[in-house]
């Protein structure tokens, strides 16, 4: 081989009280490299990243475990430090969390080499700055000596990034490094990744999503229940998947899949058959109209005069960034806040602005999904109770009063009736988010406000849920306003596309014709960061 | 919670309430009969605790004096608790000048020690049993009112009460069904502290004089009375003592075996 290899694992298994996490794996990092380990939650990838830094803090097996030319098998404390950081070192995911808000970043990244190095005061500054204009800080010396929580996302993640290379690693893993971040700044950290892969760094990267690491990564292993199901080199795995499990999560991306088009094996059949349940839009008003709404808080304009129409039984995906206005849109259509200025229009009558008591009447007809499930659900509340709530609009916690109706709900969202008398803290996310479906579907809403339904979960539940939220719109003919960050997931879900920027919507509307010809730049800069596969 | 622990917490409450509501099963005899022959026995088999200075039953007057002592407690962190949820609730949901001035009263009546806020009641109201509720309740109401003050200011503004809003759910079912409910239920393991708390209280004004008055059996007012023959009569003191911790230590150990539930949610 011509390449170096940095880290070789073979057989490495780890396993908490006896439990296995981590089943016999091989891998090999190599120099200008980089190799994904995708898989789910549960699947045992970030266990394998935190065994490699001495973290895992379980039982570590392995015939060989050579991290740089130390046998990483018995490695004392004091070894591990000097490995960590200097050897190989971590990207995390959340800039906000990993950093410390109480102390300036230029500290923090400080830090790092007086561990590591013998380096005077001046010059340990002197490489910080170096490190921080590597990463493309701007002004790097002003930044430095500000908090992490002083600074824009995307210089956080720049100074996240800075932390871990300041110590000049020949590995670097990066953990779910872009997971959650929007469009942008997930294009940020891709293309500092891909910088240090010509640098000559051997990358492990982290991810759930094979869409994100298409691009980067030349070769991918896919993990699944602590075990390597498939690996090798990534043209490879994308074009010609030999494990169903590979198949499966490939399909599970909607970038580029029509609507209506199953992602999951599950829904295969089903989304297929019955017509699609659309009014005559010409005879009804729109299911949802949004006229010149606006809204600020104090001197930030958050909302800008948008406006938008949803016709009846149809999808509007809202995408932009984190910042954009979106979620304040939602609040405002959902009449969680008032806005400025501007009207909404629900079922061609006036939602809002106007009196809880004035919309009574109206608040049946739509209904709300949040990232966060659990959230939304009072805590006292078994699976049955939350259910009946809604059924009853709030009289009633006896779920025998309403069994059949109830028995309905969870066989539309597919959840088992096993699970009534559980508390939703002992579902799991996917089940959560069914739940919460299955919730504000009780009243029959023409309206469903969805947002980032899908932004927490695995992307083979997001594809079910996604399935799901498909089948409802065609059974049942209810409007979605579909909210979120997440391009991919914009593209398979919506028949029309708004694109929002600063509080302004800028771009509006088909899908085909938004992501195919996009007019405005900053459409077309947002498309352009899209993590595609296919 | 554990399965023995909440058999013995179970175990404990049911002990003390049939020493409140039946103390005739556990002690049969009268706690004000006088029998001068008897003065100032020792424990033993006669007397389990001993006599006082009048000929009366220790044991007896102990037993008799827990109706009164909790009641007092009862009902003095039910009268804190109840304002405390009045004021909490208005601070918490009103607007922002009145939550200001309400609490700029609170943290004004929350510097003054509750105990001689307490006295300084009673010296308005003279000494008895309602006064001592009403003292006791009224010096803890300020602290509580903070707490529910400020869960339900984080509950309202929570997705669960947004969430209850879309589905269409009025003020009075939102606060019915999800705001108070949930305001309250980390405030319970509180609350059982705060009864172990005003009996003490309770019995400290009485042993100034200012609670139950003699010759009536409460701990506090017993505790007094054998201040005076401590050299002769340990036991006058000892036991009325003993149960005034018994309660407390009681009260604090099921507040606990709570308190764990509640954070284990």
């Amino acid at each position: 081989m011509s390449e170096q290899t940095l880290i070789t694992v073979k057989d490495l298994s780890v396993s908490f009280d006896g439990t296995p996490a981590v089943k016999n794996i091989s891998f090999t990092v190599q120099a200008g490299k980089v190799l994904a380990l995708v898989g789910e939650s549960g699947s045992g990838k970030s266990v394998t990243a935190r065994s490699l830094l001495g973290l895992s803090g379980g039982t570590v097996t392995a015939s060989t475990l050579d991290i740089c030319g130390h046998d990483a098998r018995s490695l004392s404390d004091r070894a591990w430090q000097k490995i960590r950081g200097n050897t190989l070192s971590l990207i995390l995911q959340d800039a906000l969390m990993a950093l410390d808000p109480l102390r300036p970043v230029g500290r923090e990244i400080n830090d790092g080499l007086k561990e590591h190095t013998a380096l005077k005061s001046a010059e340990r500054k002197q490489r910080v700055l170096e490190v921080l204009k590597s990463v493309r800080m701007p002004e790097p010396d002003v930044r430095a000596k500000q908090r992490s929580t002083e600074l824009s996302g995307g210089m956080r993640q720049r100074a996240l990034i800075a932390q871990a290379l300041v110590g000049n690693p020949q590995v670097v893993i990066a953990d779910e490094a872009t997971t959650a971040l929007d469009s942008q700044l997930t294009a940020l950290v891709l293309s500092q990744l891909r910088a240090l892969k010509q640098q000559g760094r051997g990358i492990l990267m982290i991810s759930h999503d094979l869409a994100q690491v298409a691009h980067l990564a030349d070769d991918i292993a896919v993990m699944r229940h602590g075990e390597i199901v498939e690996s090798g080199p990534t043209q490879q795995i994308l074009e010609h998947p030999q494990h169903d499990y590979t198949r499966k999560l490939l399909r599970a991306v909607p970038s580029s899949v029509p609507r209506f088009t199953a992602l999951s094996d599950l829904g295969a059949e089903e989304t297929t058959s019955p017509a699609r349940k659309i009014q005559d839009s010409e005879q009804h008003s729109p299911a949802l109209s949004v006229k010149d709404l606006s809204k600020s808080f104090g001197k930030h304009l958050a909302v800008s005069s948008v406006s938008f129409e949803l016709p009846r039984g149809k999808t509007l995906g809202i995408v932009g960034e984190s910042g954009s206005g979106k979620t304040t849109t939602a609040r405002m259509v959902l009449g969680l806040e008032k806005p400025d200025s501007g009207t909404v229009e629900l079922l061609g009558e006036r939602f809002s602005p106007s009196t809880a008591s004035q919309r009574q009447n109206l608040r049946e007809q739509m209904g709300a999904i949040y990232q966060n499930p659990l959230g939304s659900f009072d805590p006292r509340y078994t699976v049955g109770q939350l259910l009946t709530d809604a059924l009853s609009r709030g009289k009633s916690k006896r779920a025998s009063e309403y069994r059949k109706p109830i028995t309905q709900l969870l066989e539309q969202v597919e959840l088992s009736a096993d699970l009534l008398a559980r508390n939703p803290r002992e579902l799991s996310g996917g089940q959560r988010q069914r739940l919460a479906i299955a919730r504000a579907l009780a009243p029959k809403p023409s309206v469903l406000v969805l947002d980032e339904p899908v932004s927490a979960l695995d992307v083979s539940i997001q594809a079910t849920v996604l399935d799901l939220l498909d089948r409802i719109q065609l059974e049942t003919g209810t409007s979605y306003l579909f909210i979120s960050h997440d391009l991919s997931v914009i593209e398979h879900m919506s028949d029309t596309v708004a694109v929002m920027h600063q509080g302004k919507l800028i771009e509006h509307g088909d899908t085909a014709s938004i992501f195919g010809s996009p007019q405005r730049e900053y459409t077309q800069k947002l498309l352009s960061a899209m993590p595609r596969l296919r | 919670m554990s399965r023995t622990a909440k058999i013995c917490c179970l175990l404990v409450i049911g002990l003390w309430l049939l020493m409140a509501l039946a103390p005739s099963v556990l002690a049969p005899g009268d706690p004000l009969a006088i029998n001068p022959t008897q003065a100032f026995a020792k424990p033993g088999l006669a007397h389990f605790f001993g006599t006082d200075e009048s000929g009366r039953d220790i044991y007896t007057r102990v037993i008799h004096g827990a109706g009164d002592s909790l009641a007092i407690g009862l009902a003095a962190t039910a009268l804190g608790m109840g304002l405390a949820i009045v004021l909490g609730t208005i601070a918490a949901l009103s607007p922002r000048w009145l939550d200001e001035i309400i609490l700029r009263i609170l943290e004004a009546l929350y510097a003054i020690p509750s105990l001689l806020m307490a006295l300084l009641i009673i010296a308005f109201t003279g000494p008895g049993v309602g006064p001592a509720i009403v003292a006791v309740g009224l010096s803890t109401a300020p602290g509580y009112a903070r707490l529910v003050r400020s869960q339900i200011r984080s509950l309202k503004n929570s997705e669960m009460l947004e969430a209850a809003t879309v589905l269409g759910r009025g003020t009075w079912r939102k606060s019915r069904n999800h705001l108070i409910p949930n305001a309250l239920k980390p405030l319970l393991a509180l609350v059982t502290l705060g009864i172990g708390q005003a009996v003490i209280w309770a019995a400290a004004l009485s042993f100034l004089g200012l609670g139950t008055p003699p010759p009536a059996p409460e701990w506090g007012a017993m505790l007094s009375a054998g201040r005076t023959y401590l050299h002769l009569a340990w036991w006058m003191s000892l036991f009325p003592g003993l149960a005034i911790v018994a309660v407390a230590v009681s009260a604090t150990l099921i507040g606990r075996a709570l308190g764990g539930k509640v954070k284990s949610l």
